[in-house]
């Protein structure tokens, strides 16, 4: 495959998968599987989107104090084992396997994206702008909701929580999708973090999970650094483009629309095996 | 799924507002998409090298801002979580370590 196809490719799924929330390697991945690369060759290119798309988001996330890194690091010191777990077996597994499992990840994302839910915690009108932010020797704090209101809260069931991100990790490691379908509704329904936290948080956790996984693909020399430098660019830009239509847009028709397009995109990796 | 009330949680603010970081990743973002064009599209030798420039600072990154929040954590003295950081540091190391041993290749 030529550098043309993968960029257009992975600017595309970055515009749709921005919209949808779930990031653009879930669609990445599978769509270059399915228009002829081999799963291990593509799973190195869906991580390098990850860590790109990561870093794209930072600054505004960290600028609205959203992201909590303490349970960030906390979480990811799961994820990260999982996924240095999954890069180093992937070399073992056959490409029959990993085209069933980027089916079921491409299927499990479809069905997560659907059925994200709404508001848990409340906001307190006793805080004030100085408690925003994560708190020292932590994993609670506090985020800023709309203009004028602020909503503590305090991570629960870390145990439990920790086992999906291990989990998660080992799927981006191994199949180079990112690992944020699980974690987000992980620390929403199941953690009862907020939704606007887990998901800024989540965005910086698959960025570390994602360079935890490429330093072993480098190391392996299965990293091609012409089409990933390419990735890296379009992706950016689809980021950025994704982001801008996304105000224009309604959450809930694009995350059915999403959820609709990684369903035919499950169905087309089972027909490939 | 009922909506509740969170106690406002005990203990100081972290001072970490991102005051360095985003701007920090805002050029980092602008530098790597220029390079990583000039990396595809450049031949030979010196797109090789500017492609791996671009990639090696995609992957870096992440694995830099956990270095950049262990040190932050370090001045708060939060110990615990500094530790937390240097686990995770340890065992992306350990990742790296395995797999220059020739282990999953």
């Amino acid at each position: 495959m030529d550098l043309v196809g993968p960029a257009i490719l992975a600017f595309g799924a970055a515009v749709v998968g921005s919209l949808g929330g779930l990031g653009g390697a879930i669609l990445l991945v599978p769509l270059l599987v399915v228009t002829g690369m081999s799963p291990t060759e593509a799973a190195p290119l869906g991580l390098v989107m990850v860590a790109a798309s990561s870093i794209a988001a930072g600054p505004r996330q960290l600028t609205e104090r959203s992201v909590n890194h303490r349970l960030g690091v906390t979480v990811e010191l799961l994820a990260s084992s999982g996924a240095v777990v999954g890069a180093i077996v992937s070399g073992y597994l056959s490409e029959t396997f990993l085209t069933y499992l980027l089916a079921s990840v491409a299927a499990l994302a479809a069905l997560a994206g659907a059925g994200r839910k709404g508001l848990r915690n409340l906001p307190d009108p006793a805080c004030v702008d100085a408690d925003v932010g994560e708190r020292v020797g932590a994993i609670a704090g506090a985020y800023r909701l709309g203009d004028d209101q602020i909503v503590p809260y305090r991570p629960r069931r870390l145990a439990s929580g920790l086992a999906f991100m291990s989990v998660a990790g080992f799927v981006a490691g191994s199949a180079g999708a990112s690992g944020g379908f699980i974690k987000t509704p992980a620390m929403t329904e199941l953690m009862q973090v907020p939704t606007r936290v887990a998901a800024a948080t989540t965005t910086f956790t698959v960025g570390v999970t994602a360079s935890a996984a490429l330093v072993i693909y480098a190391i392996q020399g299965r990293v091609d650094v012409e089409t990933a430098s390419l990735i890296v660019s379009s992706s950016l830009v689809g980021g950025v483009v994704g982001a801008g239509v996304q105000s224009r847009l309604a959450p809930a028709v694009t995350r059915r629309l999403l959820s609709a397009l990684l369903l035919v995109i499950a169905a087309l990796l089972v027909a490939r095996a | 799924m009922t909506p509740d009330r969170t106690p406002i949680p005990a203990g100081d603010v972290s001072t970490i507002r991102g005051r360095i970081q985003a701007p920090v990743l805002t050029w980092l973002t602008r530098v790597v998409i220029v390079v990583g064009v000039l990396g595809a599209v450049l031949p030979g030798a010196v797109g090789t090298g500017v492609a791996t420039t671009a990639v090696g600072a995609v992957m870096a990154a992440p694995l830099l801002r956990v270095t950049w929040l262990v040190f932050r954590w370090s001045q708060e003295h939060d110990r615990r979580f500094v530790t937390v950081g240097l686990g995770l540091l340890s065992v992306i190391a350990l990742g790296a370590v395995l797999s220059a041993l020739g282990v999953g290749s």
